[in-house]
């Protein structure tokens, strides 16, 4: 965990290579022409080292999907520029894997089959997706259920097709857009668990969107807090609470102390934008 | 069934209702199969009773034995077989080229600006009204009968399997494309096959409209089918034979939609 650090530099060159550092520089994102124009990000800039586990966390509406969206390449910046190890991000690629908060699988394929897809998208055999696939529903413990169709899973069983699917492409990283919003508490636990023990075995770059503070500090290395109105990168906080971190830390005084300090920046940033809310509302 | 087990209480109130839900499943089931023999049998009396004149509404063992000797003459089977073919020739060709076409106008703006006007003008149109100018296109062989069926097939397949690919569950689309599916194989990939349920919809509905087709075909004139010989059995007040006729008309009609609902089960096994 340690060599887990937060800054690039800091990292062995090999482990570099592998890349999947993110850049967002100064980026804008606008709905709509003229009168009817929404901004719903605006002017954002982050910098997220190959390896780390950043959450975005910010009320809804506040931008957080939509700027995910444009780092998965599903969405275009309006100005600004998103970059992945120093390369303009254009368009959706198998390096940046995505989960969304629903599991969207192709209820037409086999569990197995659903993980298969992204390997074979990109030119690998069907024995060898196949086999990939195996491989990665072993990871999420569902390897029993290869052959079952999606229709027939829990949602939480879903979603971690939902993750090996993603994975299957080998992405440097991952992004996730609240993926355990629609889970009950006890598997969204198991959930939170499963997904840092995949994250410290690949080694890979998450980007996780949510608006639960405890899921933040529990998850990440790195929270940005996102406000609403429009939606811009308000505070960082470091979350220094040591690596393996089993759900106990709930009831450690650091993270005690993190969850405060958030939750005393969210309470700030919602009065503010409920006041702006109110001034423009009036005006 | 989510009931605590150790309530007693519980299950001991159950077990009445479940008695209750055999017996009446039983009486269900008797209702089922008495409701044929029931229709048969009064449709005998009333025939018989004098209470209608017997030649204009003959009993059904009247109409079995006109059945009986259509099939025996061996026009039974070319009658059959005449209508059928009509019907699978114009299904399937309406069928492929409304599925073809109807995917490419659901997902190009261009093909689909290009065609849908026509078809939108067209496709109201009931096929039946076409009879009298098919007749002078095609003259009443087979052609002008294969092309009255396609006619009924092709749009109402169009319509849905060009709405079919525009309601494909975006999330799916945005899955396949953060999974890497490049452009030109999203629509064998994700389009096509979440388009199919719609399309197969459509396939089942255009199996009652080829056969209504059919009829309105063979009235129109030809030598040989199952309506036509309702039609000729009509000038010979032969009552039993044309009866007959609507019996194998329903008969295979109700066959081919439940073959189809079997195939469509299996095909989209999903939905």
């Amino acid at each position: 965990m340690q060599s887990r650090t937060r800054h690039a530099a800091a990292r062995p060159a090999d482990e570099s290579i592998a890349g999947g550092a993110i850049g967002i520089d100064n980026v804008s994102i606008i709905f709509g022409e003229g009168e009817a124009s929404f901004i719903a990000v605006d002017r954002v800039s982050a910098e997220i080292a190959a390896g780390e586990f950043v959450c975005i966390l910010g009320p809804s509406g506040c931008g957080k999907s939509t700027l995910l969206n444009a780092i998965a390449g599903l969405e275009t910046a309006s100005s600004g520029r998103i970059s992945v190890d120093g390369t303009t991000v254009t368009g959706p690629s198998a390096d940046r894997g995505m989960v969304f908060q629903q599991p969207a699988l192709f209820p037409w394929k086999s569990v197995r089959k659903n993980v298969a897809y992204g390997p074979r998208m990109s030119g690998h055999g069907d024995a060898e997706a196949d086999r990939t696939a195996d491989r990665l529903l072993e990871m999420v413990g569902l390897a029993a259920f290869a052959n079952k169709r999606p229709q027939t899973l829990s949602g939480g069983m879903q979603q971690r097709v939902a993750i090996a699917r993603a994975l299957a492409n080998t992405p440097r990283i991952l992004l996730m857009d609240e993926p355990f919003g629609a889970l009950d508490a006890q598997t969204r636990a198991m959930m939170q668990e499963n997904l840092l023990q995949i994250w410290h075995e690949l080694g890979i770059t998450v980007v996780f969107v949510t608006h639960d503070v405890d899921e933040a500090i529990f998850l990440a290395d790195r929270i940005l807090v996102m406000s609403a109105g429009p939606g811009r990168f308000v505070r960082e906080i470091a979350v220094t609470i040591p690596r393996p971190r089993s759900p106990e830390v709930a009831i450690d005084p650091r993270f005690v102390e993190v969850k405060r300090q958030s939750l005393e920046i969210i309470r700030r940033e919602s009065a503010r934008a409920f006041d702006q809310q109110m001034k423009s509302a009036l005006s | 069934m989510t009931g605590h087990p150790d309530t007693g209480e519980k299950s001991g109130r159950a077990e009445p209702t479940r008695r209750g839900r055999g017996r009446g499943e039983a009486l269900n089931r008797l209702v089922l199969v008495c409701s044929l023999p029931l229709f048969f049998g009064l449709w005998e009396l009333i025939s018989r009773s004098g209470v209608v004149n017997v030649i204009l509404f003959p009993p059904p063992s009247t109409v079995l034995v006109a059945l009986f000797n259509w099939l025996q003459s061996g026009q039974l089977l070319i009658d059959f077989g005449m209508s059928l073919s009509r019907v699978v020739v114009g299904f399937v060709l309406g069928a492929i080229l409304g599925a073809v076409i109807g995917v490419l106008t659901g997902r190009y703006t261009l093909i689909s600006n290009f065609l849908s006007p026509v078809f939108q003008l067209l496709r109201p149109i009931p096929p039946i009204a076409f009879v009298p100018i098919v007749i002078l296109w095609f003259g009443l062989g087979e052609i002008g009968k294969y092309f009255l069926v396609f006619w009924g097939v092709f749009f109402t397949v169009w319509v849905s399997a060009h709405l079919g690919v525009q309601r494909v569950d975006d999330k799916l689309v945005r899955a396949a494309r953060v999974l890497g599916t490049p452009e030109n194989r999203m629509l064998r990939e994700i389009l096509l096959p979440g388009a199919l349920p719609y399309i197969f919809v459509g396939l089942r509905t255009s199996v009652s409209i080829s056969f209504y087709t059919l009829v309105a075909a063979e009235l129109a004139g030809t030598f040989s089918g199952l309506a036509y010989r309702i039609d000729i059995a009509q000038q010979n007040l032969q009552m039993g034979q044309m009866m007959g006729g609507l019996v194998m008309l329903g008969v295979i009609s109700a066959a081919a939609d439940k073959l189809f609902a079997v195939f469509a089960q299996k095909v989209v096994w999903w939905s």
